[in-house]
């Protein structure tokens, strides 16, 4: 270290020039607020400044996400007998989105997982796992793959699953230790489309 | 005004552009999971703490200010330890009383802090007013404001009691640890930096450009204040 300064003989300042540095600080704090931090955080614009350097588009809240997908409605209405599984998956590609609502007849032990596309066999991401009567929400796939619901009826009485989901989904696939296959969706004018298309 | 100085003012200057939001990114995943905590999660307060403390541009703006002309390792650690004590102790008792303060207001103050350091490092105290404030004593009420900023903000989202001591515990020494982590980046650069002549001809401008940082700051927050209550 060569040589030591602290802030007693950085510079003899003149007391002219530390206030004329105060008040150049103060105006130009408010000049790249008023220019630059109010239309980018808060979208508000007086100068014009953020249209013209396109600051304001960072203030936008981003609320729409247009979908490519096609539009799908889905209710269903599953019975599982005491200790029987069911799982019921979705395909959806990455960033496409669904709601979903369903509730039970008794307390029942889900999980709602999704495997992505290529994965080895029995490989999956649990994203919510509980047992409910019932449960809302939305969810957007983080990645192309199938994403839905294992169910399982932990009690000794047959009970009954309610699904509604709308989303841009492709197909609903069931799976159960007695059978599976594909179902039909509904499609956003109220018609059935029956495909199964994989 | 030479390519160095200008390289400062551009990096200041870029660097509160790109985090002026608030100056503390605490983004919807994080939200998300403080909020669905339920016991002690030492590992991820402790991740948070240290992330806030890195990431929170008004606290590195205030810490640069506060080790600007330090250049004793005793001095420091000493400045560094009475932060530290203040910020601690007005985090610990601000989560478990419950006192939250407006969070524009707290920021607002923090902001100033920053003004207040750069203009002490200019010599402006002792040439205008013939005096200053003892540094230790500010840097530990400033350390306090600075906690109670914490306190709030980990209150935003409701945690829950279950855990929360071991919760503030954990995040609080995150903050300690991303602290060192961006202490020691800063305190590199400064050090390395002093040996040069160009230091003693520029700490005037840098501490110029610390105070615009610091009105930016103040000057958001009470906007926010003001219009966003």
């Amino acid at each position: 270290m060569t040589k030591i300064v602290d802030s007693d003989q950085v510079e003899r300042v003149s007391i002219k020039k530390l206030i004329l540095a105060a008040f150049a600080a103060v105006l130009i704090a408010v000049l790249v607020f008023v220019g630059a931090v109010l239309p980018a955080e808060y979208g508000v614009d007086p100068l014009g400044t953020g249209e013209a350097l396109g600051l304001l588009a960072l203030a936008q809240v981003v609320a729409i996400t247009a979908e490519d997908g096609e539009y799908r409605t889905d209710t269903f209405e599953l019975r599982l007998a005491p200790s029987e599984w069911v799982e019921y998956t979705y395909r959806l590609q990455e960033g496409e989105a669904m709601v979903y609502t369903w509730f039970a007849t008794s307390s029942v032990e889900y999980n709602f997982h999704s495997a992505p596309d290529g994965a080895p066999p029995g490989y999956a991401e649990s994203f919510d796992s509980a047992a409910s009567e019932t449960a809302n929400g939305s969810y957007v796939a983080p990645f192309t793959g199938i994403h839905g619901w294992y169910w399982e009826n932990p009690g000794t009485e047959e009970l009954i699953i309610t699904l509604s989901t709308a989303g841009f989904y492709r197909d609903a696939h069931v799976a159960r230790d007695r059978a599976d296959g594909y179902r039909d969706l509904m499609d956003a004018r109220g018609n059935l489309i029956s495909e199964g298309s994989r | 005004m030479t390519a160095r100085v200008f390289g400062v003012v551009l990096f200041v200057c870029m660097c509160l552009l790109a985090t002026a939001a608030g100056a503390h990114p605490m983004d919807t995943q994080n939200a998300a999971f403080v909020q669905g905590v339920d016991g002690p999660a030492p590992a991820p307060f402790m991740y948070l703490g240290a992330k806030h403390m890195v990431t929170g541009y008004d606290h590195l703006l205030f810490l640069v200010g506060v080790i600007f002309f330090l250049y004793r390792l005793k001095d420091v650690v000493l400045y560094v330890s009475l932060f530290t004590l203040g910020h601690s102790v007005t985090l610990l008792v601000g989560v478990l009383w419950g006192v939250e303060v407006n969070a524009y207001v707290i920021d607002a103050i923090i902001g100033l802090s920053v003004c207040y350091k750069a203009f002490e490092n200019m010599g402006g105290f002792n040439r205008i007013f013939g005096w200053r404030p003892d540094a230790k004593v500010a840097v530990l009420v400033f350390g306090l404001f600075h906690g109670l900023g914490l306190a709030t903000k980990l209150q935003e989202f409701t945690v829950t009691t279950n855990g929360l001591v071991a919760n503030i515990l954990s995040f609080n020494v995150g903050v300690e640890i991303g602290q060192v982590l961006a202490l020691t980046a800063v305190l590199i650069g400064i050090t390395f930096w002093r040996t040069r002549p160009s230091f003693t001809r520029h700490a005037f401008m840098t501490n110029s450009v610390l105070m615009i940082g610091g009105f930016i700051l103040t000057a958001q927050q009470l906007f926010g204040y003001v219009f966003y209550p």
